[in-house]
């Protein structure tokens, strides 16, 4: 009622200020949101400026006097790693180890769990709820918990088969793996319980196989879920140094996170070396995460059933 | 195009519910035949079962000259338009509709001609690009049924279709489902619970209750000699009004008596009651074949006190009750009839449909 009075008014009262007013707690959670990133952002960036730095520069001053004088910045600590080659224990071998052990173990989880999700929520067979109990449970079983018995495991079967795994990037992978798939089944099948039925039973009627159904219904309506497994499994194998640490040890070849563990010292760690490398371990999962982005489209459902 | 014989199907479920129970039909080649009842009645299980989507129980599915009871469902020569239209949410229209034939290894110049010639009689053309996201409802079902179309199946199964539409696409989708199958000649099974749907629709319908077939028959069948209470009630809009009467055998003359109604049955009836021994009976008579004021010579009269009137254009639908029973009638609306009037409404013998009242059964009408 009171908006038709007003409507009926000579329009000489006040002029619409609506556009021009911005709330205060608009002000004040932008503020707060600004203040939480910086502060989120300033070792990140402390890390890149001494990266950046000559490596004298830094018991000399702190990284922020690069404000001042940004004439300092240097790219010579990236020449001198690279520099090194692929030579073993130089960062670019770390690097391409860390490659050799993150990829595989990104697309085995996805695709395993991919197919195993499938299964139990399509599947035909008894038991599929008690299967999938099974393999939350064993979302709760601690990774350290493991360690010893798989290395003893891996040496027994070392021992009575001459197969070597203790030692090896393929141990190191096999590790990964298996800790990866309770988890990335989780996620799969939870996302596939929100596909219709209907869908695959059209696909059926149209003449699809299971394995049609897989890649051609369900795999790409999954393909949302599968980019954030494959993101949070990459960065997971990529930052691990646990593992790597166990099962790689006595290798030649390093990952990129014991390259980096590999330069501390107890009196004076190679500051330089540890800004530049963890630059460069940091560049990679980046590009992981900007290539797998657009894969995160809300309402990929959408328009699917009714 | 293919005659589809159900013989003795059953279906139950592993927890022991009888879904469907030896139901029994002969469809014939070009066909189009509606199952129809309440929710839960089987009727969808009976066409899931002739889809492939569900396992039979015991009895035989046959599709032209083969059993098909152990064939997936590819391999059935059917097609399929789900209720929920389960359109692939991630493909276009056109490849919606090709799928079916990319995986039978159909040339991609005969998909291409058979996706076009569907669109065109769908008219989707404009939409073959489009995701069906990006469609309406009514669209989506004519892609669901472009779909089916293009793949040229013996048989087309349809799943209550048209009830995600809002009742004028209802009427438009309805008439175009007709005109497909006069074009194409095709069995129909088509599954729904409008009683409305398979009456205008079905060149036969079968009545399906508690997964036990009722009544084949053609919808005019159906309407003037339902073989059951269940039927009776089931098929007509508004719904058969039913009294309970009780028979008096006074002298060899029969009259049927209730509380503020009275039957004067013809000869017919009057033998048969008199031959069946009951002495309660229950009657039926359709809204639209009562009229107002009392019959002289044999009919029903029910003194009716009205409680709603609905006024219907030409007509009034009018609500009232009777002792205790609710009756609605159809009448013309020169009557002038009022809210709180008690009046005599009346129906020929021939309108009549008497019913055993402890097995339901028709015992006579028309």
């Amino acid at each position: 009622m009171s908006a038709v009075q007003a409507a009926s008014l000579p329009a000489v009262s006040t002029p619409p200020k609506r556009r021009f007013r911005v709330r205060p707690s608009r002000i004040v959670i932008n503020v707060v949101l600004a203040a939480v990133a910086i502060f989120w952002l300033v070792p990140a960036i402390g890390i890149a400026i001494i990266s950046l730095r000559p490596e004298s520069a830094f018991e000399q001053s702190g990284w922020w006097t690069v404000l001042t004088a940004p004439a300092q910045l240097t790219f010579s600590n990236y020449k001198t790693l690279f520099s090194a080659g692929f030579q073993a224990g130089g960062v670019l071998d770390s690097l391409t180890t860390s490659l050799a052990i993150t990829i595989p173990v990104t697309i085995l989880v996805t695709v395993i769990s991919s197919l195993t999700a499938y299964s139990l929520v399509f599947g035909r067979w008894r038991g599929r709820t008690v299967v999938f109990l099974l393999i939350v449970a064993m979302l709760v079983l601690p990774l350290q918990m493991a360690l010893i018995p798989v290395a003893s495991l891996y040496n027994f079967i070392g021992d009575t088969t001459g197969l070597k795994i203790f030692g090896t990037v393929i141990g190191v992978i096999i590790f990964h793996v298996a800790f990866g798939l309770p988890f990335g089944i989780f996620l799969m099948r939870n996302f596939y319980t929100g596909i219709p039925h209907d869908l695959l039973e059209a696909g059926r009627i149209d003449g699809a196989g299971e394995w049609t159904l897989f890649r051609k219904v369900v795999m790409p309506l999954g393909l949302p879920a599968a980019a954030s497994l494959a993101i949070f499994q990459f960065i997971w194998v990529w930052n691990d140094l646990l593992v790597a640490l166990v099962f790689l040890a006595n290798n030649t070849h390093e990952t990129l996170t014991l390259f980096l563990y590999g330069q501390t010292r107890f009196l004076s760690s190679n500051y330089w070396i540890i800004s530049t490398g963890a630059m460069i371990s940091i560049v990679v999962p980046l590009i992981v995460f900007f290539a797998f982005q657009r894969y995160f489209v809300r309402g990929v459902l959408a328009g699917a059933v009714k | 195009m293919a005659r589809v014989v159900l013989d003795d199907l059953t279906k139950r479920y592993d927890g022991g519910a009888l879904a469907v129970d030896k139901l029994n039909i002969d469809i014939k080649d070009g066909e189009f035949i509606c199952f129809v009842g309440p929710s839960g009645c089987g009727k969808t299980t009976a066409l899931r079962m002739i889809a492939g989507l569900e396992d039979v129980t015991s009895g035989e599915i046959r599709i032209g000259d083969r059993v098909v009871n152990n064939l997936p469902p590819r391999d059935r020569d059917i097609a399929m338009v789900f209720q929920s239209y389960a359109l692939y949410p991630h493909m276009s229209v056109r490849d919606n509709m090709a799928f079916g034939l990319q995986l039978r290894k159909t040339p991609k110049g005969d998909i291409d001609t058979a996706v076009e010639a569907a669109a065109k009689i769908l008219d989707l053309e404009r939409f073959l690009d489009r995701k069906p996201g990006q469609l309406s409802g009514g669209q989506r079902q004519r892609v669901a049924l472009g779909r089916a179309i293009v793949r040229e199946p013996s048989v087309f199964l349809m799943d209550e279709p048209l009830s995600n539409l809002d009742a004028k696409l209802r009427v438009q989708t309805r008439a175009e489902i007709a005109r497909i199958h006069t074009r194409l000649e095709a069995t129909m099974i088509y599954v729904t619970h409008d009683q409305v749907e398979a009456m205008t629709m079905g060149d036969r319908i079968a009545v399906i209750n508690e997964g036990v077939l009722q009544q084949v028959g053609t919808p005019k069948e159906l309407y003037e000699t339902p073989l059951n209470r269940f039927v009776a009630g089931f098929i007509g809009s508004p719904s058969m009004n039913f009294i309970d009467l009780k028979v008096s055998n006074v002298g060899g003359v029969i009259t049927l008596k209730g509380e503020g109604s009275e039957l004067r049955p013809d000869d017919a009836m009057s033998a048969l009651i008199r031959d069946s021994g009951l002495d309660t009976v229950t009657v039926g008579f359709r809204p639209e074949h009562l009229e107002v004021g009392a019959v002289d010579g044999p009919g029903l009269g029910v003194t009716v006190t009205l409680d709603v009137i609905e006024f219907l254009g030409n007509d009034v639908l009018v609500h009232g009750s009777s002792e205790g029973h609710d009756i609605v009638a159809i009448v013309d609306v020169d009557n002038q009839l009022k809210v709180g009037d008690s009046v005599v409404l009346s129906a020929a013998p021939r309108r009549l449909h008497v019913f055993n009242p402890v097995s339901l059964a028709r015992m006579i009408g028309n």
